[in-house]
């Protein structure tokens, strides 16, 4: 009995320290995606003119796993007949939250785009688009910063107080 | 005479971890928290190590002053 209890704590503090550092491995990734959505959605605006709407149907079908569920939703939200964009981008942008493993500076940079979507022309537009590809590049360097830092250290970390919590117990 | 030696062992593997514990935070840049982690372990060492303490001392009295 002591054995399996012992057994159990030990794979939940393992468990938990890989789930940590498969988070801190995530991070870069998604940041890289949301980089490419924003490109793409700058050509979209510039060289297709499309509506923000038909742009974002067409960004999902292009992207990978949890960027592209975001810009399904965002344009599911857009089809409504009473749509805001403003209040479509923030919901949708809690929802990505839930879904990837991105933190709370790339929320605020993402909500912060979202105020600017819509209000400008076109070169206006595209500055902004810039500007915040840019923030992005720098909490990219940041994320990939901790992954390499930090995401061995959580796995042998977990494994370790385990451990060290059997056999206090023990 | 030691009739139980398990508290040695479990003293001892603390402090293995603890100095694993220790050397993964300090490689990885983060020396206060591993002085911090060092701590703890020392701490809970000690509270072991005092209870034993108590329980000796409590014999002592009882032998030599013939009372619990």
């Amino acid at each position: 009995m002591k054995w399996i209890g012992a057994l159990l704590l030990i794979s939940t503090t393992t468990w938990a320290g890989l789930e940590w550092s498969k988070k801190l491995d995530k991070r870069p990734k998604h940041i890289r995606q949301l980089i490419n959505a924003l490109q793409i959605l700058e050509a979209e605006i510039l060289y297709s003119q499309l509506p923000l709407k038909d742009a974002f149907k067409l960004m999902a079908r292009q992207l990978p796993a949890p960027v592209c569920s975001f810009f399904n939703r965002l344009a599911m939200q857009l089809s409504k007949i009473d749509a805001e964009l403003e209040v479509a981008w923030e919901d949708s942008v809690k929802e990505l939250m839930l879904i990837s493993s991105l933190g709370e500076n790339d929320k605020e940079i993402l909500l912060q785009f979202g105020r600017t979507l819509g209000q400008h022309d076109f070169t206006q537009q595209q500055k902004q688009i810039h500007l915040t590809i840019t923030h992005l590049e720098r909490e990219l360097e940041d994320a990939r910063d901790n992954q390499f830092k930090y995401s061995k250290m959580v796995k042998t970390l977990g494994f370790l107080a385990g451990l060290f919590i059997i056999i206090l117990l023990f | 005479m030691i009739t139980d030696a398990s508290i040695l062992f479990q003293i001892a593997g603390i402090g293995i971890i603890v100095a694993l514990i220790h050397t993964i935070l300090k490689q990885m840049g983060k020396e206060e928290i591993a002085q911090f982690a060092t701590l703890v372990g020392f701490i809970i060492v000690l509270v072991m190590v005092i209870n034993g303490l108590s329980d000796l001392f409590q014999q002592i009295k009882s032998v030599f002053l013939f009372q619990g």
